[in-house]
């Protein structure tokens, strides 16, 4: 397809205002008469709430007000559930618990907030909160995933008697028959941990009510904007209208942005509404740390079913998902993992369970990977554990069983956190497989490099996955595109944006279709009173399923442009041409018409229209997919472990993705690379540490290790595979989770290698001591 | 987090006793504490300024001594908040009376923190509780030197130290612990290393050019 914008690298439109310091963030906000909250937090894990005296923090000059639970009255109240429970799953069994805005009569996880105070400045707010006296009964901590599932001798919710939050259990065939039938069974067990999603802004709320015009605007960098609008406006009872959403420049989102039922969201629009004045609250990074949504771990047991020679009879894993003190956010985490453990491999029988459970920690929602890096790594890590047992070569055992082009599209029997079936669309397995070797230099390596390097006395190793993305899943988004008077181009969507560059690779969707520039197109994302219909930055669909909207929503301003010129020009539509932002007749350039003037014609103020004709050029069209978009890949890891330290240093690192059609491959490979960074936190720096009472041990940067340019590989070589997706007319798949998904699997079986299997390695993430530890049982 | 250890008074065990059960002596022992007023015989309550490297605050806080066998053994439950968190512990003390007229006390424990102490405190804990652990029992020494010398006629003042002395001789006691860090004293010489070759570089560029 011969295009001028689509899928081109163009240089991303927002970058020299971001790099400037001209574009607007949430907490360079000011308004008059702002006033700062501070959240008090409970420093325990689970304890009961004997009293809280805010008598003193009231006394404090420049605090304007102070509230608990009580205060909030009628108000305060649970939820709702930002993702439906798993009623599409026969047999599912779900204990629906949102998230309490605030804490009353009971915390259930450190962090959880006590207090909300309102004060002239931040700094007061907080000294402010540090005078609050507050009483409680401390009550043990419930933090072992595998026990407290069992165990009821300490409950989180009284009410439901059990400290399982869900039960779900999903079956293609049948394991059982599979295991029956195998010549071998592999058995293992994982303990897989991950982290936060550390974006360096935090998160930030200001709420802004005017009496006069009986409005609240809210600027805030959700990634739900109007998911948001409409729980504020329910809560507040308030006209949708009434309530305005601006999403301002967000720096990263990566999942716990999504959050709708926060303290923050929940309490701040009340507060102002109450005081009559606009009311702001940025999150510290310890707050981050402590009271923001992150991934916690999962314990899985699995089994492998195997012929003698390697090919999968069946798998069955049974996990236990720790979700926290509450489960607002449903079972999108586990049943991403349930989607994504068959991966790029043929499994014939899969039998997959659930066993969500409330644990007294901070509450889970998904951080980029969502889910779906668990899934990678069992399989992967199994697969390993294949090949050390039965002696087989790991790029063997994968290339045997890998799903062949053919067999797509394959339904794979599991439902996903759409609640739909899982079906793979389109892709080439064995090719990005086969590709990554390629450029990595296997053959090259392990017959040549490696037994030098090791006779040398360095431990070298490499390793090899492949890996699957759900992407693009539904319900749906929507965009409205407009050509104005002046010959502009306005787009508005619903999704908002955290720095994947939709400004730029929007912009050239719509440019390509309407003759004009990128520059020309103005794009603007996540502001309701712009575009109002949609859910918001999740699971990686922007680009698909917001991008699709983009694309009919210009097709169908394409047609009216040409309908319209048509007769302008008085010349049959065949003829025409639409370029440099206008519209002329194909073989007489001087017979042409400006796309601002065509407008201005389409829309007149006297006179009269056709009938059923609309105004102007403009096009509003929405887009849902039967299922999502599925890409693939395969990495590869060249890495030396240092024998004394274990510490670990990556010398190659190949990436080949497959995301079906391309909008903008720089933007990509951005994407693709800050995937990377996250997953290599994953694999061996980054975990959020509980102690056995529910205390966070490392709040800070300082303990809470994220990749820094030291630890990243010198270089990340990318390779690309192009399946195009035959679910949307662009072909396009999603791709801001796969760099994060495969890392941890890779790294781990490139460490084993390097020290010649003498360990193996089952949990993640790794460090130098647990290295260590192992190298020495 | 488990805290265990010794230490020996030099006096004999009964005196060491009633030292230990005299609010006063405690309160010193532990400066920082603005208070420790006595409820009952056995409960006490009272505020102390903690500073764990960036974190501090005044924590306000419950003392229960329990579990009575004088002059021998005791249980003391403590039980504290403020705005940098929460500290809450169960410690089992024990004397032994020794020949050489001195007594040799062991202590241990389960302490529990949490808030803001422990989750940006963490990798401080450790060195700070053991500085003021020593330094409260250097404290309580010369209280008990004093005390004992008061007893045989002379006058010996005990002046225990001050909140600023006491936080500066936690600050040397960790900045030691760091120091035997290699990384730590490599960058100590290097910095100056580096600025000294800088500052003769300079020179030298300065006379070269002239």
């Amino acid at each position: 397809m011969d295009t001028r914008y689509i899928g081109k690298p163009i240089k991303r439109l927002e970058d020299p205002r971001l790099l400037t310091g001209q574009a607007l963030f949430t907490d360079d906000v000011h308004l008059d008469g702002l006033l700062h909250a501070a959240f008090l937090r409970s420093d325990y894990a689970h304890a009961r709430i004997k009293s809280i005296d805010v008598s003193e923090a009231l006394k404090r000059p420049g605090v304007i007000a102070v509230y608990t639970a009580e205060d909030f009255g009628d108000y305060w109240h649970v939820g709702p559930l930002q993702v439906p429970p798993p009623i599409a799953i026969p047999n599912a069994k779900f204990h629906a618990k949102g998230l309490p805005p605030i804490a009353r009569g009971k915390v259930r996880f450190s962090g959880e907030p006590l207090a909300v105070v309102v004060a002239e400045s931040r700094y007061i707010a907080e000294d402010a909160a540090g005078d609050i006296l507050v009483d409680v009964e401390p009550l043990d901590a419930v933090v072992d995933l595998e026990k407290a599932f069992e165990d009821t001798s300490v409950l989180i919710h009284e009410d439901i008697g059990t400290n399982m939050a869900a039960l779900v259990k999903q079956e293609k065939g049948s394991y059982a028959e599979a295991a029956a039938k195998a010549d071998f069974i592999i058995k293992r067990k994982f303990h897989i941990d991950r982290g936060s999603a550390g974006a360096m802004e935090n998160r930030a709320l200001i709420a802004s009510w005017e009496n006069r015009t009986q409005s609240m605007t809210i600027w805030t960098n959700n990634q739900a904007p109007i998911p948001l609008r409409n729980t504020i406006a329910s809560n507040l009872g308030l006209s949708d209208s009434q309530v305005h959403v601006i999403t301002a420049f967000t720096g990263g989102g990566f999942g716990p942005k999504i959050m709708t039922s926060q303290a923050d969201d929940v309490l701040l629009p009340w507060i102002s509404k109450k005081l009559n004045r606009p009311v702001k609250w940025i999150e510290d990074r310890r707050e981050n740390f402590l009271a923001t949504t992150s991934e916690r771990d999962q314990v899985h047991y699995c089994e492998l079913a195997l012929t003698r020679d390697g090919k999968i009879l069946g798998f069955s894993d049974v996990f236990y998902h720790n979700t926290g003190a509450y489960d607002p956010y449903g079972m999108t985490v586990p049943l991403n993992t349930m989607t994504h453990t068959m991966g790029s491999y043929i499994v014939p029988n899969f039998y997959t369970e659930v066993r969500m459970v409330f644990t007294n920690k901070m509450v889970v929602s998904p951080v980029r990977g969502a889910g779906r890096m668990y899934g990678n790594y069992v399989m992967e890590r199994m697969l390993d554990a294949a090949a050390r047992e039965l002696k087989l070569d790991v790029v063997e055992i994968r290339r045997k069983n890998l799903i062949q082009p053919e067999m797509l599209p394959l339904h794979t029997g599991i439902t996903g956190q759409d609640f739909v079936e899982n079906v793979i669309d389109s892709g080439n397995y064995p090719e990005t497989l086969r590709k990554a070797l390629e450029m990595i230099g296997y053959e090259k390596f392990v017959k040549e490099d490696q037994p030098k390097l090791r006779a040398q006395g360095k431990k070298v190793g490499i390793g090899i996955v492949t890996f699957v993305e759900g992407t693009g899943v539904g319900p749906y988004e929507g965009a409205k595109v407009t050509i104005e008077g002046s010959g502009k181009i306005n787009v508005a969507t619903g999704i908002s944006s955290q720095g994947q560059g939709h400004y730029t690779s929007f912009a050239q969707i719509v440019a390509e279709q309407l003759g004009v520039e990128p520059k020309d197109v103005r794009i603007t994302t996540g502001d309701t009173d712009q575009f109002d219909w949609g859910a918001g930055t999740f699971a990686s669909r922007g680009m698909t399923v917001a991008g699709t909207a983009i694309y009919l929503a210009s097709v169908n301003v394409r047609k009216k442009i040409l309908k319209t010129a048509s007769k302008a020009l008085n010349a049959p539509e065949e003829e025409l041409e639409i370029s440099g932002g206008e519209v002329r007749v194909a073989d007489i350039p001087t017979k042409s018409i400006k796309l601002g003037d065509l407008a201005n014609r389409a829309n007149p103020t006297r006179g009269v229209i056709e009938p059923g004709v609309e105004p102007g050029l403009e096009a509003t069209a929405y887009y849902g997919p039967p299922y999502g978009a599925t890409g693939q890949g395969s990495v590869a890891i060249i890495l030396e472990v240092d024998p004394e330290t274990f510490e670990v240093k990556i010398q190659r690192f190949v990436l080949v993705h497959d995301a079906g059609n391309i909008m903008n491959p720089m933007i990509v490979e951005g994407q693709i690379m800050g995937g990377v960074q996250m997953g290599l936190g994953n694999a061996f720096y980054e975990e959020i540490a509980y102690d056995e009472y529910g205390q966070l041990q490392n709040a800070s940067l300082m303990d809470y290790l994220i990749p820094s340019a030291t630890e990243m590989p010198p270089k990340i070589e990318l390779g690309h595979v192009v399946s195009p997706s035959p679910l949307n007319p662009l072909g396009l798949k999603g791709v801001g989770e796969a760099g994060a998904i495969p890392i941890p699997s890779c790294f781990h079986q490139a460490i084993e290698n390097a020290l010649e299997n003498k360990i193996e390695i089952t949990a993640s993430p790794m460090n130098p001591s647990r290295l260590f530890e192992l190298t020495h049982k | 987090m488990k805290i265990e250890g010794e230490h020996t008074f030099n006096g004999p065990r009964n005196e060491v006793w009633e030292m230990i059960r005299d609010p006063e002596i405690l309160a010193s022992a532990l400066p920082g504490t603005q208070k420790l007023n006595k409820l009952s015989d056995t409960d006490y309550e009272g505020t102390m300024n903690v500073r764990v490297g960036p974190v501090s605050g005044s924590f306000s806080g419950k003392l229960v001594v329990s579990d009575e066998v004088p002059p021998q053994s005791c249980t003391l439950t403590v039980d504290g908040k403020g705005a940098p968190g929460f500290v809450r512990g169960v410690g089992h003390i024990k004397f032994e009376e020794q020949e050489t007229n001195t007594t040799y006390m062991t202590y241990e424990g389960e302490v529990t923190i949490g808030g803001t102490l422990a989750s940006v405190g963490q990798r401080m804990i450790d060195s700070v509780a053991k500085s003021m652990i020593r330094q409260g029992f250097e404290s309580m020494d010369k209280a008990l030197e004093a005390r004992l010398a008061n007893k045989s006629g002379q006058q010996v003042e005990y002046k225990p130290p001050t909140e600023t002395e006491f936080a500066a001789s936690v600050a040397k006691d960790v900045a030691k612990s760091w120091y035997q860090i290699a990384e730590v004293r490599m960058v100590m010489y290097v910095i100056p290393a580096a600025i000294l070759l800088a500052l003769i570089g300079y020179i030298l560029s300065q006379l070269l050019h002239r």
